[in-house]
């Protein structure tokens, strides 16, 4: 510690650039992270909020919710602790101003995914809805009167709710009753049975009995087959890695660089019997405060710029994650020192001083 | 009794027809309290035998022993802490980390090694160099002459029991060079070390309780 902070102190300039490439790499790391986060977020918080087990869905309807039609008497329960059916519909809402793509989710009022109500109250009326609160950054309020593309049907918002988005868009609550009026028009009166999935909790998802024409999935696997979903995932976490892999070379060839230069120095204090180890952990001492310093300095960066963005920006901070991905940078970033340490190492003093 | 020994100590480079002979069997002995000089003209193999008394390059044949430790026989590691503890190196090339202000070299050998000299000491030793003033300073803003009296103070801080220097004089005014023999030799007589100077300035000798001269890898007592 002693070498590499006095080194440090006396080489600032050069120790800024270093710090300045891995504080890059790492507000990007972050800020991809949180990207990827809110992206994730965007398609499936109103799936987490559930907190259920598992969805229940036909086999023909290769795991798509609107693709998946089954009968309300379909299941019964057989080995859940809990369900409870849904009912959907995508649709695009009009309030005379704004236009939002929408998911319409029928759920029953009592059942464990019937949503929060954080303003206004819940429907009770034919024709209510509780809607995602995002909507109310679009230039929804309450009270609004709908227009839906696919019937004459008009809705009202009579309640909001919190993190209800589902497959980049925000969905609005309603009772089966209305969501049959919506599908079929009037007439039909309440006594529809076509329900699209069955929300499920219980531990042991592989004991429910269900049809051969039906299927049991946990609700992650349900997400992961959003179209789009998981190759979005792959994309930003392949970005992530290579940078893993970017700041690891560059900080190798940064301190490779400056080994290089020191390799007299290095050698004069090898022949004096200082050993090879005392400069290589000097060398890895260095590199674990030059990474600390530029993680951390990135990490603040990613928060000063999360608080200027626009709210269209889908992103979402992971604490813990964001924690792993700087302990990671850290390690790569050590991972790149150990180049320097083997040219430490292979120093042979007598060339050194030139004896 | 022999601090430093060379026994039949032989070195040669290459094989074959180009093979040369940078050292032709040597024995030698250096006790404590001795002050020795080693003449010679550039390229007869001074380095060459400093070198291998040091422990820094292993002889082609024979054996050289340091305190009674075989540093011959011995691995890299293993040779480099008998150097730390034992050997005092005064190099041509200053031997300063230039990161470092001078106190922070001597504090540097502190972390490496134990049992350096204590605080008054190393006062006295910085005095009687003349470079007490210099202590908060970085060697690129010293004088050719301050960094050799420096690395003179750096080598004699671990108190070696052998001191190994390399024309340590060779930057130095005439004044200064009597002076500076004048203090290695004080200090080879009062820490009763076995030091070793090779030079190719003659009128420095006359200190010295030994003089050998080197001519074409040969040693020869004058």
């Amino acid at each position: 510690m002693f070498l590499a902070w006095n080194e440090i102190k006396n080489n600032k300039l050069r120790f800024i650039l270093v710090i300045g490439v891995l504080m890059l790499v790492s507000y990007l790391v972050f800020f991809l992270s949180g990207l990827a986060n809110g992206l994730e977020q965007l398609n499936r918080e109103a799936v987490d909020k559930w907190e259920a087990d598992g969805i229940i869905l036909t086999e023909e309807s290769d795991l798509r919710l609107p693709q998946s039609l089954l009968a309300e008497d379909d299941f019964a329960g057989e080995g859940a602790a809990d369900y409870t059916a849904l009912a959907q519909l995508s649709a695009i809402a009009n309030n005379g101003d704004q236009k939002a793509n929408v998911f319409i989710f029928a759920v029953n009022d009592e059942s464990f995914i019937m949503p929060n109500v954080t303003e206004g109250e819940v429907f009770t009326e034919l024709g209510e809805v509780i809607a995602d609160d995002t909507l109310k950054e679009e230039g929804f309020a309450l009270g609004d009167e709908l227009t839906l593309s696919s019937t004459e049907e008009t809705v009202q918002i009579v309640g909001f709710t919190d993190k209800a988005r589902f497959h980049a868009a925000p969905v609005l609550f309603t009772g089966f009753d209305t969501l049959d009026l919506l599908r079929y028009g009037e007439g039909t009166g309440g006594e529809s049975e076509a329900v699209n999935a069955f929300v499920i909790r219980g531990d042991h998802l592989d004991q429910i009995q269900v049809d051969d024409e039906l299927q049991v999935v946990s609700t992650n696997t349900f997400i992961e087959n959003l179209p789009g979903y998981t190759e979005q995932n792959l994309t930003l976490t392949l970005m992530i890695y290579f940078l893993f892999v970017i700041s690891a070379v560059v900080l190798a060839i940064f301190l490779y660089v400056l080994t290089i230069q020191k390799v007299s120095m290095f050698g004069v204090m090898k022949a004096q019997g200082v050993s090879s180890s005392y400069l290589a952990c000097s060398v890895i001492a260095q590199t674990f405060l030059l990474s600390l310093a530029g993680v951390l300095i990135g990490f603040i960066l990613t928060m000063i710029t999360s608080i200027f963005l626009p709210t269209s920006v889908p992103i979402a901070f992971q604490y813990i994650e964001m924690l792993i991905y700087g302990v990671i940078l850290m390690a790569v970033s050590m991972m790149g020192a150990f180049i320097s340490v083997q040219t430490i190492v292979r120093i042979d003093p007598l060339k050194a001083i030139g004896g | 009794m022999a601090i430093l020994e060379l026994n039949k100590v032989r070195k040669t480079f290459g094989a074959g027809r180009t093979q040369v002979e940078a050292m032709k069997q040597t024995n030698f002995r250096a006790e404590k309290g001795e002050l020795i000089a080693i003449i010679g003209p550039s390229g007869s193999g001074k380095s060459t035998f400093l070198t291998i008394a040091g422990g820094l390059q292993t002889p082609t044949e024979g054996e050289v022993v340091i305190n009674g430790a075989p540093m011959t026989r011995l691995k890299e590691k293993k040779r480099a802490k008998l150097r730390l503890k034992e050997v005092g190196f005064v190099l041509q090339a200053s031997n300063l980390v230039p990161f470092l202000n001078i106190q922070q070299q001597m504090q540097l050998l502190d972390k490496v090694k134990k049992d350096n000299m204590k605080q008054e000491e190393a006062q006295q030793l910085y005095q009687s160099l003349g470079i007490e003033h210099l202590l908060g300073h970085f060697p690129k803003d010293l004088s050719g002459g301050e960094r050799q009296r420096v690395a003179i103070a750096k080598a004699l801080y671990t108190n070696p029991s052998v001191i190994l220097a390399d024309e340590p004089t060779a930057s130095l005014d005439s004044d200064r060079a009597f002076e500076v023999m004048d203090m290695i030799k004080g200090i080879t007589k009062e820490k009763q070390t076995a030091t070793i100077v090779v030079t190719h300035d003659t009128r420095l000798i006359d200190d010295c309780d030994k003089v050998y001269q080197i001519t074409d890898g040969e040693m020869t007592h004058q």
